[in-house]
C-alpha cells in the first residue's frame, strides 16, 4: 500500500491533521463548543464553492470564509451571551445556505461534492505542502498563546482580571480554528470534520487526566484513529474520512467501557479489603 | 488602595441606575466586607472595582500594582476540566509573567494546600477547591484580593478555615481585601470595615457601628 505516492501523501497529509485537530479541539470541546467544527465545516464549503465559481484556489477560498465566519461567531458571541449555540445555527444556515445556491447554480467550475466526503487519496504534493505549512503555522500560533488559551477556558473573567486581552485571543483563535479546518477538509471532508475535532478529545477525557496528558492522549487517539480509518478502508475501498469516524466511536466507546471496568475493578478491590 | 468616586452604573444604558452617585474609598490594610440585600448591586461594584465593567458616570481609581481575583464558586467549578492544581497555577503565573517557580509552592503554603498540588481541580472538594482558588489568586503578591461571596457552596468546617486563611492574609501579610459577602457573620468577625449597599448607594461602618446600627447591639 506504501509504495504508492499517493498513499504516502495521504499518510502525510492525514497524520499532521490528526496533530491539528485534537490541538483546536480541545479548547473547543472544553469550551463547550465543539460543534463549531460542524458550523465551520460548513463555512469552509461555502467557501470552496465560492473560490470555485470564480475559479481561485479552493484552500485558500475555505481559509478566507471559514476565518470570516469564525470572528462572525465571536462577534456575534457578545449579543447572544446566553443562547452561544445559536450564533452556530445562525452561521450554519448562512453557510449552508451560500454552498447549496451556488453548487446548485451550475457555476462552480469543479466537484464542490467531493468536498462533503473528503479525497485523502487525491491528495497532490501542492496541497501536501500547503496543508503541512499551516499546520506548522498553527500548531505554533497555539503554543504562543496556550497559557491564555488554557486560561480562557477554564475561567475567562478571571483571565480578563490578570490582564488577558480575552476578545483579541478568542479572534486568533477563531482564524486558528478556520485554518484547521480548511487543512482537514480536505482529507476528511464537511460531513465527518467535526468528529476528528470533538471525538479524540472526548476519548482522552474518559482516562481522567491533567491538560497536558489529555492533549497527549488525544493526539494519540486521533493519529491512531485516522491511520486505522485510512488503512482499513483502502482495502474496503470506502470513503476513509466516514471510517475514520467509526473507527473515532469505536475508540471512544473503548474508552468508556475500559473506565467503568476499571472503576468496577477498584470497587471490588477495596470492598475485598 | 482604591477609590470609587461618584459611581453610576446601569446595564440597560438608561436610568432607572443600580448604583447611583456611589462613593468608597478603601486604604490599604483594610478588610472591608461588601454587604446587602439580592440585587443591591454588590456584584456589580465588584466588577466595576476589577475593571470588568466601565461606569456611566464616575471613576474608579486602583492604586493596586497586581489584583487578585476569587470568583464566586459556582462561577469555575467545572469538574469536567482536565487540569491539575499544579497545571493550573502554573498557566496563570504564565498569564502573569511570574516565572519563578517557587511563587506557585509560596501561595500554596498559604493557603496550606500543598497536598493537593498534583490534584485534578475536579476531584477537590468545595472548601478544597475555594482555598486553591485563593492559592491562585496570591500568584504575584497582589496588594489588593477581591473575593466574590467566598463561602458560597461551602462546608461550614471549610468557612471556618477560609475566613481563618482570610484573616490572616490581612492582619499578618497585610493585604488589603475586598470581599462581597452573603455571610453576614463571617463578614462582622473577619472585616475591619463593612460597607452596606442599598437603593444603589453604600455606607461604610465599623462592624461594630453595624451591630448596633442595623442588628439592635446583638451580633
Amino acid at each position: 500500500m506504501l509504495q504508492y505516492e499517493f498513499m504516502q501523501n495521504a499518510f502525510i497529509v492525514a497524520i499532521a491533521i490528526a496533530i491539528l485537530c485534537p490541538c483546536i479541539g480541545i479548547f473547543l470541546v472544553l469550551r463547550r463548543y465543539s460543534m463549531i467544527g460542524d458550523t465551520l465545516s460548513h463555512a469552509s464549503l461555502a467557501g470552496i464553492s465560492l473560490a470555485l465559481t470564480v475559479g481561485g484556489n479552493p484552500l485558500l477560498g475555505a481559509f478566507i470564509f471559514t476565518a470570516f465566519c469564525g470572528a462572525l461567531i465571536e462577534f456575534l458571541r457578545g449579543f447572544f451571551k446566553k443562547n452561544a449555540d445559536l450564533i452556530l445555527s445562525v452561521v450554519l444556515a448562512l453557510c449552508v445556505g451560500i454552498a447549496i445556491t451556488l453548487i446548485s447554480s451550475g457555476k462552480v467550475h469543479a466537484s464542490a461534492e467531493s468536498f462533503l466526503f473528503g479525497s485523502v487519496l487525491t491528495v497532490t504534493r501542492g496541497d501536501m505542502t500547503i496543508a503541512l505549512a499551516l499546520s506548522v503555522l498553527t500548531i505554533g500560533v497555539l503554543a504562543i498563546f496556550y497559557n491564555q488559551l488554557v486560561f480562557i477556558a477554564y475561567d475567562e473573567e478571571t483571565a480578563a482580571v490578570a490582564g488577558v486581552r480575552v476578545k483579541l485571543i478568542n479572534y486568533i483563535f477563531s482564524i486558528l480554528v478556520a485554518a484547521a479546518v480548511s487543512v482537514a477538509i480536505r482529507v476528511v471532508g464537511v460531513l465527518v470534520l467535526s468528529s476528528m475535532i470533538a471525538l479524540p478529545v472526548a476519548a482522552a477525557l474518559q482516562l481522567g487526566r491533567g491538560f497536558r496528558a489529555t492533549l497527549a492522549l488525544s493526539i494519540l487517539f486521533s493519529v491512531t484513529d485516522i491511520i486505522a480509518g485510512i488503512t482499513i478502508a483502502y482495502y474496503l475501498n470506502v470513503a476513509p474520512g466516514g471510517f475514520t469516524a467509526i473507527v473515532s466511536v469505536a475508540t471512544l466507546l473503548l474508552a468508556i467501557v475500559g473506565k467503568q471496568l476499571t472503576r468496577t475493578i477498584n470497587g471490588h478491590l477495596k470492598g475485598g479489603m | 488602595m482604591i477609590i470609587a468616586n461618584n459611581i453610576y452604573y446601569t446595564y440597560t444604558g438608561a436610568p432607572p441606575y443600580i448604583l447611583a452617585g456611589l462613593n468608597l474609598e478603601i486604604k490599604a490594610g483594610e478588610y472591608v466586607s461588601v454587604i446587602g440585600d439580592n440585587g443591591s448591586g454588590k456584584s456589580t461594584l465588584m466588577r466595576l472595582l476589577l475593571g470588568l465593567l466601565k461606569p456611566a458616570q464616575g471613576t474608579v481609581i486602583s492604586k493596586a500594582k497586581r489584583v487578585g481575583y476569587v470568583p464566586q464558586r459556582g462561577d469555575f467549578a467545572n469538574s469536567g476540566f482536565p487540569i491539575t492544581v499544579y497545571e493550573m497555577l502554573r498557566a496563570y503565573s504564565r498569564l502573569l509573567g511570574v516565572r519563578d517557580r517557587r511563587a506557585i509552592d509560596r501561595s500554596l503554603d498559604l493557603t496550606g494546600t500543598r497536598d493537593l498540588k498534583n490534584k485534578l481541580v475536579g476531584t477537590l472538594s468545595g472548601g478544597q477547591g475555594q482555598k486553591v482558588t485563593i492559592a491562585r489568586a496570591l500568584i504575584g503578591e497582589p496588594e489588593l484580593l477581591i473575593l466574590d461571596e467566598p463561602s458560597t457552596g461551602i462546608d461550614v468546617p471549610s468557612q471556618a478555615e477560609i475566613y481563618g486563611i482570610l484573616r490572616d492574609l490581612n492582619r499578618a501579610h497585610g493585604l488589603t481585601i475586598v470581599s462581597v459577602e452573603h455571610n453576614l457573620q463571617a463578614a462582622l468577625d473577619s472585616s475591619t470595615l463593612i460597607y452596606h449597599l442599598h437603593a444603589g448607594h453604600g455606607h461604610i461602618c465599623t462592624p461594630k457601628q453595624f451591630i448596633d446600627e442595623y442588628l439592635g447591639g446583638k451580633a
